[in-house]
C-alpha cells in the first residue's frame, strides 16, 4: 500500500472577493520510506498539498488518501511541522515539546521520555525550563521538530523547516533529520525553496509549475545510500541536477 | 543556576532599577500627602469655605463617627454586596455567553448588532425600566450594575478568544485537538491577559453600576449617603462616603492585581 495516493486533485480555495485556483490536476503516489522533496515558485500551492495530506482542508474535486484512508485530522499518520515554529509563548519549552502528546492523550511516561532523549540530541536540555522567546529562531525550530517526532508519525510533513536557520545549522540539521528519518523508516515529504536542500536529502523531487499549481517534473534521485546530505551536495551529479531546476523553475517564474 | 555571580554593571543596573522604583512612590506618597496638608490647611484658615470644601480632619472625624455608630459597615457593606453580586453575575454569566459564541460563528454574526447597541446604549436609561420590572429595591441595583458590566465582559472576551494566532489553531488541529482541547490549550492561555484586564475594567464598572443604582432607587448605601448628604448639604458626608468608596475601590483592585500576579506565576511567565 502506497503512503500517500493523490488522483485528480485539484483545489480551489473560495472567498467572498475571487476564487484562487490553487493546484490543477496532481496526481502523486508516494511509497513507504520515501523521502520525497516538492519545489517550485512562491505561491504555487506547496503548503496546499500538505495541508491536504493532513486534512486540514479538502479537495475540491479528486481523492487524497493517506494510509488508503481520507485524511482525517483526528486519528492521522502525519507529524506536521509548519513554514513557522508555532511554539505557544506561555509554555516552557519542554511542556512545548508534549504539545502533541497531549491531545492526542499519549502522554505516557515512555514516550515523553523519548521526547526528551532527543532534546539531549539535539542540545536543547539545558532550555527546557525556559520559554520560546528565550530561545534562538534554530533552537525553536529543532523544538517544533521534537514535538513533531514525539508523536512517532508514520509520514512526516516538513514545510521549509530549516528555512529560518543560519547556513551552518541549515546543514548540521539536515544531516541530523536526514539520519533520523532514515533510522526510524519514515516517509517524509518536505517542501522547500532551496533546491540544493531537496537534492540533498530526496529521492524524489516533486517540480510544480507556478500558480495554479501542476506537476511539472518529476525527479528520481539515484545517490548511493551511504552518502549523507552534504556529501551529497559536494558530488558532480547534485550540482548537474542543481541546474536543471533552476532552469526550470527560472521557467516558471518568468510566467508570474 | 539563579546563584550566579554577576558583573559590576549588573549590580549597577539592579541599583539603578530599584532607585527608580523608590523614588517613584516616593514621589507618589508626597504628592497625596502635600495635597492633604494643603487642603487642610487652606479650609482651616478658611482660604477656602470648610463648609463647600470639607477638610481631611472633617472627614476623618466624621468617618470615625460613622464607625462608632456602625453607619460605615452598614452602608459600606451594602454597597459591596451589590458590587460584589453584579460582579460575579456579569462576569460569569459574560464569561459563559462569549464562550458560546466563540463556539458557533453563525451565533456570533447573528448576536454582533445586538450587542452593538446594547453596547451603546446608556444603561441608565433602562432605570425606570428595571424599577418598573424589579422594584425599587436591591434587586434593581444589582440588576443595573449587571447590565453595566455584561456587555462589555462579552465584547472583550469574545474578541480576544477569537483573536487567537490562526496558525496555531492549525496546528493543534493536525495535532487531531477537539473544539474543547482548543479553548483550554490554546484560547484561554492565550486569553489570560486579556481576561484579567476585563476583570480589573469590571471591578470598575460595577462600582459605578452599584452607585447607579443606588442613586436611582436606595435607602441604603454609599450611593445613598451622596445622594442624601447632597441634598442636606452635608459636604462632610458627601466627602468621607467619597473617600470610603475609594478605599474600598482600591482594595477590590488590588485583590484583581494579587489575581493577576497568581495567574501570571501559574503560567510561568
Ligand atoms: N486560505 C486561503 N484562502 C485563499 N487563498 C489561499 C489560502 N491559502 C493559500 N491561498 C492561495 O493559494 C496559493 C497557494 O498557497 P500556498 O500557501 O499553498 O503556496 P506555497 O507554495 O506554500 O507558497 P510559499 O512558498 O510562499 O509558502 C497562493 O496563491 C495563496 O495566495
Ligand atoms: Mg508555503
Amino acid at each position: 500500500m502506497s503512503v500517500v495516493e493523490i488522483k485528480n486533485l485539484n483545489l480551489i480555495y473560495q472567498s467572498t472577493k475571487s476564487e484562487t485556483e490553487a493546484l490543477t490536476d496532481i496526481n502523486l503516489t508516494i511509497e513507504k520510506e520515501e523521502f520525497v522533496s516538492i519545489v517550485g515558485p512562491s505561491g504555487c500551492g506547496k503548503t496546499t498539498i500538505l495541508s491536504l495530506i493532513t486534512g486540514l482542508i479538502k479537495p475540491t474535486s479528486g481523492q487524497v488518501l493517506v494510509m488508503g484512508k481520507t485524511p482525517n485530522l483526528k486519528n492521522n499518520f502525519c507529524g506536521y511541522m509548519f513554514q513557522r515554529d508555532n511554539l505557544l509563548p506561555w509554555r516552557t519549552i519542554e511542556k512545548n515539546i508534549y504539545f502533541g502528546l497531549e491531545l492526542k492523550k499519549l502522554a505516557s511516561k515512555e514516550r515523553k521520555e523519548k521526547a526528551l532523549d532527543l532534546t539531549n540530541k539535539y542540545g536543547l536540555s539545558e532550555f527546557l525550563k525556559k520559554h520560546p522567546s528565550e530561545l534562538s529562531g534554530g533552537m525553536r525550530q529543532r523544538v517544533a521538530l521534537i514535538r513533531t517526532l514525539a508523536l512517532q508519525p508514520e509520514l512526516l510533513l516538513l514545510d521549509e523547516p530549516f528555512s529560518a536557520l543560519d547556513y551552518q545549522t541549515r546543514l548540521e540539521l539536515c544531516d541530523d533529520i536526514f539520519n533520523i528519518i532514515k533510522t526510524e523508516q519514515k516517509t517524509a515529504i518536505l517542501v522547500t525553496h532551496d533546491i540544493q536542500e531537496a537534492i540533498s536529502m530526496s529521492d524524489r523531487i516533486i517540480v510544480l509549475s507556478a500558480r495554479p499549481g501542476k506537476i511539472k517534473a518529476i525527479h528520481t534521485l539515484d545517490f548511493s545510500p551511504d552518502l549523507t546530505p552534504f556529501e551529497r551536495r559536494k558530488t558532480e551529479k547534485a550540482k548537474q541536477l542543481f541546474d536543471v531546476i533552476w532552469q526550470e523553475i527560472q521557467n516558471e517564474k518568468k510566467k508570474i | 543556576m539563579k546563584r550566579k555571580k554577576f558583573s559590576a554593571a549588573h549590580y549597577d543596573y539592579l541599583r539603578k532599577y530599584s532607585l527608580r522604583k523608590i523614588s517613584i512612590l516616593l514621589t507618589q506618597i508626597l504628592v497625596l500627602a502635600i495635597f492633604i496638608t494643603l487642603w487642610e490647611l487652606l479650609s482651616r484658615y478658611e482660604i477656602i469655605s470648610s463648609f463647600f470644601f470639607s477638610s481631611p480632619s472633617k472627614i476623618i472625624k466624621t468617618a470615625s463617627e460613622m464607625f462608632k455608630s456602625g453607619e460605615l459597615v452598614y452602608h459600606s457593606s451594602i454597597t459591596l454586596k451589590e458590587t460584589f453580586i453584579g460582579f460575579a453575575i456579569a462576569t460569569g454569566i459574560g464569561f459563559a455567553v462569549a464562550f458560546v459564541l466563540w463556539c458557533s460563528t453563525f451565533l456570533r454574526s447573528v448576536s454582533e448588532p445586538y450587542l452593538v447597541v446594547l453596547n451603546s446604549l446608556p444603561k441608565i436609561a433602562l432605570g425606570p425600566i428595571i424599577i418598573i420590572w424589579f422594584g425599587a429595591g436591591q434587586k434593581a441595583i444589582i440588576v443595573m450594575c449587571i447590565l453595566i458590566v455584561i456587555i462589555v465582559t462579552i465584547l472583550n472576551i469574545l474578541n480576544s478568544f477569537t483573536s487567537c494566532d490562526k496558525q496555531l489553531i492549525a496546528l493543534a488541529k493536525s495535532l487531531g485537538a477537539n473544539k474543547l482541547q482548543i479553548f483550554a490549550k490554546l484560547i484561554l492561555p492565550n486569553s489570560l491577559k486579556d481576561i484579567v484586564s476585563t476583570l480589573k475594567i469590571n471591578v470598575g464598572l460595577s462600582w459605578i453600576g452599584a452607585i447607579m443604582g443606588e442613586y436611582l432607587v436606595s435607602r441604603a448605601g454609599l450611593g445613598y449617603l451622596l445622594i442624601y448628604g447632597g441634598q442636606v448639604f452635608n459636604l462632610n458626608l458627601v466627602m468621607t462616603s467619597t473617600v470610603i468608596l475609594c478605599v474600598l475601590a482600591s482594595i477590590m483592585y488590588l485583590l484583581v492585581a494579587m489575581f493577576e500576579k497568581l495567574m501570571n506565576k501559574f503560567y510561568g511567565k
